[in-house]
């Protein structure tokens, strides 16, 4: 291991161990750690703004004939006026083109793409299953998807059989969300190990390779 | 003061302190239980299986930093699963913070263990913003949309770019993703293009795209670090994600044991605990 | 002015992009829609650009004015250029500067930003398990269906626990996987995916046509 490899993981497990500090309590290593974080974040959309939108997408092919790229250009530029309370309205037509290209496109992807198919899917045939267990899942299926809409529809009094489905609903929804907990948890031990796989493994492992 | 009030009361650094042995433990004292696989993890396998050696394929690096120990094996397991079969593997990125840089690294370190060469057999296109317009703009074509590759080199320079013009020149998608760009896949792609999705994602995403895998949207899911070690287990190539599954059991063993006992301090203590639970 | 040009220009945006599916790309709707979402990265992806702006803005103004903790916002500060400079000088003139392998810009990401950001999101699972000891409660029926839930999902998803679970009769990991995930827990996602994509298509619909107007802030 070269002298610059155990720099680099010496300096990766110093940022972990800083960060990890605060876990005991608020320290200066955890502060500097974390103001110099987020401004590497800030400072790596500064190349990424540079490169794949300015340089490529903007000046290059201006410059190769695509003249009328100006107009998102200035629309760009009008977006920096928010940072002035007396022109930030300025910056509205920017927003607005942004909005608008966004919303037409979900207009109709979020019916097309996931409505439809998703309804589409809930409706599978009862006669005809591939034994009790599909049947099964089946009816489950048909009954979570309605009693889970129903539950989350407030524009009737949850009272009757809308006040019985939304219950049912409930249930189907603490399920869910309890299977969803289990998941978090070991989402987040996931990437406790990740952190600790590299301190023992790489930082602890450098440690023959001093001197 | 009675055993269950301390419990209630105990100083929330003694769990920190118990987590962090749970997860240095396993690290000494190894403990080898075996890796069950889900059918739908075996999907994805069996979907990439499928795909004809040397077909245009394109692997999605849309997850964060923060999650790059659920995420990266994916990634690598994919990356190394489409080389094996000589497929020209497309890398690319909606996320803006450390997208690029990650897709670059592990494509090019799978890229040795493999002998393959940058621009003929992978290219990593980068990050553009916007998923609407990267992914609609695509289905017209790549290079309105990628003018270059992550380097700055025209894709018309590029010999594996010849061949891809649109989703038309891709015969599937491996996306891995940490949020929500997966359902952008699912609703943009997939339903508009017909190119098959495959999908591995983080644990805490992973219900909600089971859905998905049920109205066939996505041919298989990954979820989490579980979801990577099967598919390292599947390609007979163990890792980082097998390695943590060890203890990842005995974190979860211990979270389970706190809340048994932090339920058994609000039956057994005193009520106005209880009250004051949440 | 400060209101109709911006809804003219959502609506135009938005029923080109929108009326364009239905349109062959050839076409010259098709080619308008291609130009708009080219136009959307680049005055979308400004935003970016305009974080940095703020973030240096609000930084340096603390400095300016020492206020509580200014020496850490010089470090962040330094940070921002250290990183964001570099990148941006042409690598003609040193293999440091620009974007590629090997560069200032890489060598930041890869050894101090990437692992500081996974750190951040590592500390989560002390607060996980803090919570899970602290608050997690079975109150009521509806809270242990959760619980009962949870604990069986966090023994099927580690080996340790889905062997312990096969020590019960019946193939509880199958019944957990087939009718718990696949199964309820799916129904239930699948109700909130088609309820959300409807909102966002209404709401979609609100954009274009001028009714919803928020994000334009006020003014």
């Amino acid at each position: 291991m070269s002298g610059v490899e155990l720099f680099q993981i010496w300096l990766v497990a110093f940022a972990t161990l800083a960060l990890f500090s605060f876990m005991y309590k608020d320290n200066p290593f955890y502060r500097v750690a974390e103001h110099v974080f987020t401004g590497l974040s800030a400072g790596y959309y500064i190349g990424l703004t540079w490169d794949t939108i300015i340089v490529t997408q903007l000046w290059n092919p201006m410059m190769s004939g695509r003249w009328w790229l100006f107009i998102p250009g200035i629309l760009s530029l009008l977006m920096f006026t928010r940072l002035s309370p007396r022109f930030s309205w300025v910056s509205r037509t920017s927003l607005a083109f942004v909005m608008g290209v966004t919303a037409g496109g979900a207009l109709v992807f979020q019916l097309h793409g996931l409505v439809l198919p998703q309804i589409q899917s809930t409706m599978m045939p009862l006669w005809g299953s591939e034994g009790v267990g599909t049947l099964l899942l089946t009816i489950i299926m048909v009954i979570g998807v309605i009693s889970t809409l129903i539950y989350f529809y407030y524009s009737k009094e949850h009272k009757g059989v809308l006040g019985m489905t939304a219950r049912v609903g409930i249930w189907f929804i603490m399920i869910s969300f309890g299977a969803h907990f289990g998941y978090t948890v070991m989402g987040r031990v996931s990437l406790l190990i990740g952190r600790v796989q590299f301190l023992i493994e790489d930082w602890i492992g450098s440690f023959g390779q001093i001197g | 003061m009675s055993i269950w009030t301390k419990l209630e009361t105990l100083d929330r650094r003694w769990v920190y302190l118990m987590v962090s042995i749970a997860v240095i433990v396993p690290f000494i004292i190894e403990a080898k239980f075996p890796i069950s696989i889900t059918p739908e993890a075996r999907k994805l396998f069996e979907a990439v299986e499928a795909v004809p050696d040397s077909s245009n394929v394109f692997v999605v690096f849309d997850y964060y930093a923060s999650t790059t120990a659920e995420c990266e094996p994916m990634s690598r397991a994919a990356v190394r699963h489409f080389f094996r079969k000589d497929c020209k593997v497309i890398t690319l990125t909606n996320i803006p913070l450390g997208g690029p840089s990650m897709s670059e690294r592990v494509t090019r370190e799978v890229a040795l263990e493999y002998d393959k060469e940058y621009g003929v057999d992978f290219v990593n296109l980068g990050f553009k913003y916007g998923y609407v317009a990267v992914l609609s703009g695509m289905g017209t074509s790549i290079e309105s949309i990628f003018p270059t590759d992550n380097s700055g080199t025209p894709l018309s320079e590029l010999p594996l770019m010849d061949s891809v013009y649109n989703y038309d020149d891709i015969e599937f998608i491996f996306e891995v993703a940490d949020n929500a760009t997966a359902e952008f896949w699912v609703s943009i792609v997939n339903a508009q293009y017909g190119v098959p999705i495959g999908c591995g994602t983080t644990a805490v995403s992973a219900p909600k795209y089971y859905s998905f895998v049920q109205s066939g949207q996505f041919v298989g899911l990954l979820g989490g670090m579980k979801g990577a070690a099967e598919y390292e287990l599947m390609m007979d190539q163990p890792d980082l994600a097998v390695r943590g599954m060890a203890v990842q059991s005995l974190v979860h063993l211990l979270i389970i044991g706190f809340v048994v006992l932090g339920n058994l301090g609000y039956f057994l203590g005193p009520r106005k605990k209880k009250r004051s639970a949440f | 002015m400060r209101t109709t040009v911006p809804i003219a220009v959502a609506f135009i945006a938005g029923m080109v992009v929108a009326v364009s599916y239905f349109f062959a790309d050839e076409s010259a709707i098709g080619w308008l829609r291609l130009e708009f979402l080219v136009w959307l990265i680049i005055v979308g992806g400004m935003t970016l650009a305009l974080g940095v702006v703020s973030i240096v803005r609000v930084n340096w103004d603390a400095v300016k004015k020492r206020k509580e903790g200014w020496p850490y916002k010089v470090l962040t500060l330094v940070s921002v250029f250290a990183m964001g400079v570099p990148a941006v000088l042409p690598e003609s003139w040193s293999p440091l500067f620009g974007r590629n392998q090997g560069s200032i810009y890489e060598w930041l990401f890869t050894y101090l930003d990437a692992p500081m950001m996974a750190t951040m999101f590592a500390t989560l699972a002390f607060y996980i398990a803090s919570a899970a000891y602290r608050a997690f409660r079975a109150r009521n029926a509806e809270a242990t269906v959760l619980l009962i839930t949870a604990t069986a999902v966090m023994l099927w998803r580690v080996p340790m626990g889905e062997a312990f679970l096969n020590l019960f009769p019946g193939d509880i990991p199958y019944f957990l996987n087939t009718y718990i995930m696949a199964g309820a827990n799916m129904a239930v996602q699948r109700g909130i995916i088609i309820g959300a994509a409807l909102g966002a298509a209404s709401m979609s619909l609100r954009i274009i046509l001028g009714i919803e107007r928020t994000y334009m802030g006020r003014g």
